[in-house]
């Protein structure tokens, strides 16, 4: 009797070292994973993984799991929409990998993806946490940015001053007001090229910097608005707006009274004057009225 | 001296006591059995929960991978075939991570977060501030939506001029306008707040005679080395938009001092770069101590 115990206890023993070998493997394993991709199991997200884990408790259902889960995804999909709506800037995707964790600091790296208006983009960094007692300090480091967009020569100073000084939420504050600035230009070009389609055309699309402005009549005489966003290197966003002439020689020769030379000086004085679409609207007019009849004492 | 023999009296007791249980002991094998059978058992339990939750995690995984490519690329909406096949509530679960993570980012990016109030009648937003990666104060405001847009508690510090913000934004028609108005103030407040504490901690050489809560005015002296003459500055940022001086002023009784090249260049160094550094640069090229 007492043998067959000692057998059998020697035999659970082994067991146990065994089974207790395998469980530590597998808690380093679930640790490692949670370091590539982190999960936040909280509120109905653990009522989920634990019933899906099998720890069915009795009396739960599925349906009821689903249901609970189902409404806290819908809440969060509505504050993600508030929160798109508010910022300017919609988020695809963040993914989150921890670097180093004990129990004074948290490193963390993040890759988030999304776009402000047309302006794509992606940025990666590094969250340190430190907690000191009550308070812990939060710090962003190796910030990366990557941007897709056409016109890029007016961020580049600024986006290597963010990344320097790993200014994230600056780069999105300037970020915003770049585009909103875009956006600014953008509905002013169109709504000018819908109002004058035969004086107005927008060559590299009404996204582009450059509106040109001339008669039909006049093929060889352009007036071109160049509408940049400028952004310094502290981010601030600015817009500049200057007027191009493109007259032919013979034309300037013929008609040397025409007030080509000072255009761009004038229009200067009309956009302080004015703002930017009151100037724009009046060079417009000028251009296809004035031009108009000159065109028609010419052929007298 | 009573106490080692009192101690090994007490000591040999327990020892006796030791010795009556264990020779208690095999008269009840199966206890031990039952518990080294029971403590397997758990072990296994715990195996096959821990199993299952790396599983789920895998798959939770890769379910989160696809969601976020489907975002990215959202003309590829046609959905792979495994999806049918994991059950509904891994789909929510991998979509409630994803959103989770997703707000998050908004967080961090400093967008304003954005809670509605208990009576719905407005809302709650918060908005950080930092500087230079370090994440600083953040600040709450609530703003009453109906029956117009109006400021209600918050702790936004007396001297941002919040009601003057409110009407340059326009905030009945644009309330982000507003706000990013306001975020600019207060992170530019933030980040002049954060110069001067980095020029008191790093810069001890260097003394602050005056600045005030709002830090849009900083006198300080310098001592030119060797020579010691003292060199009065003051920084005027005028803009309270901006964490640059829109004015830069040296004081000195050695009037040929300030017209030397050195000292322009110190002049255009602090206009151009945040008082913290350009010190650091004055500091290197030996013109302050």
């Amino acid at each position: 009797m007492n043998e067959e115990n000692m057998v059998e206890e020697k035999v659970l023993q082994a067991q146990i070292e065994r089974l207790q070998a395998e469980v530590a493997e597998l808690q380093c394993r679930q640790q490692d994973d949670q370091k590539d991709m982190t999960f936040h199991f909280r509120g109905e997200m653990q009522d989920a993984l634990s019933y899906v884990c099998g720890q069915r408790q009795a009396g739960v259902k599925e349906e009821e799991v689903v249901s609970k889960l189902e409404a806290e995804v819908e809440q969060l999909e509505e504050d993600l929409k508030r929160q798109t709506q508010m910022n300017g800037v919609s988020l695809t995707s963040c993914t989150t990998k921890t670097l180093r964790r004990t129990s004074r600091k948290c490193v963390q790296e993040f890759s988030v993806s999304g776009h402000c208006f047309d302006l794509d983009f992606q940025v990666e960094f590094q969250i340190s946490e430190f907690k000191q007692g009550q308070r812990s300090e939060r710090t962003i480091s190796n910030l990366n940015v990557v941007i897709d967009a056409g016109d890029l020569q007016c961020l580049g100073s600024f986006l290597s001053g963010v990344e320097e000084s790993s200014d994230l939420l600056l780069l999105f504050r300037t970020l915003r007001t770049f585009s909103d600035r875009c956006d600014d230009r953008c509905r002013t070009f169109q709504h000018f090229q819908e109002k004058y389609p035969s004086i107005v055309s927008l060559p590299g699309g009404h996204r582009s910097e450059v509106m040109t402005l001339n008669h039909p009549e006049l093929p060889g005489c352009v007036l071109l608005i160049h509408w940049s966003v400028e952004v310094s290197r502290e981010g601030g966003v600015t817009p500049k707006i200057n007027l191009l002439t493109k007259i032919p020689e013979r034309a300037l020769q013929l008609f040397p009274s025409q007030p080509v030379g000072g255009a761009a000086e004038a229009f200067q004085s009309l956009l302080r004057i004015l703002g930017p679409e009151a100037a724009v609207e009046s060079l417009i007019r000028a251009v296809g009225l004035s031009q108009d009849t000159d065109v028609t004492s010419e052929q007298r | 001296m009573e106490g080692p023999s009192s101690k090994g009296v007490l000591g040999q007791l327990s020892q006796l006591e030791v010795q009556a249980r264990s020779r208690r002991k095999p008269p009840q094998p199966r206890s031990r059995v039952d518990g080294l059978k029971a403590e397997a058992e758990a072990l296994t339990m715990r195996r096959e929960q821990l199993k299952a939750e790396i599983q789920t995690h895998a798959s939770l995984q890769k379910l989160r991978m696809s969601l976020d490519k489907q975002s990215t690329h959202e003309e590829e909406e046609e959905k792979m075939d495994e999806d049918s096949e994991t059950s509904q509530i891994l789909q929510l679960m991998a979509r409630h991570a994803q959103l989770t993570d997703l707000l998050h980012a908004h967080h961090l990016i400093g967008g304003y977060d954005i809670i509605k109030t208990r009576n719905s009648k407005g809302v709650c937003v918060s908005m950080a501030t930092a500087y230079e990666g370090v994440y600083l104060d953040t600040y709450n405001l609530e703003v009453d939506l109906k029956p117009t847009l109006r400021i209600g508690r918050h702790n936004i510090p007396p001297f941002i001029p919040l009601d003057s913000i409110a009407e340059q934004g326009n905030m009945q028609t644009d309330i982000r306008a507003f706000l990013d108005s306001l975020s600019r103030h207060l992170n530019a407040f933030a980040g002049r707040k954060q110069q001067l504490k980095i020029v008191k901690e790093q810069h001890k050489s260097v003394e602050v005679m005056e600045s005030n809560v709002l830090c849009s005015i900083l006198v300080l002296m310098f001592t030119v080395p060797r020579v010691k003459t003292i060199v009065l500055c003051t920084l005027d940022y005028s803009d309270h938009t901006r964490c640059l001086p829109t004015r830069v002023c040296f004081e000195c009784e050695d009037k040929e001092l300030l017209d030397s090249p050195e000292w322009k260049k110190n002049c255009s160094l602090l206009t151009e770069t945040p008082v913290h550094k350009a010190l650091t640069t004055m500091t290197k090229m030996g013109n302050i101590l």
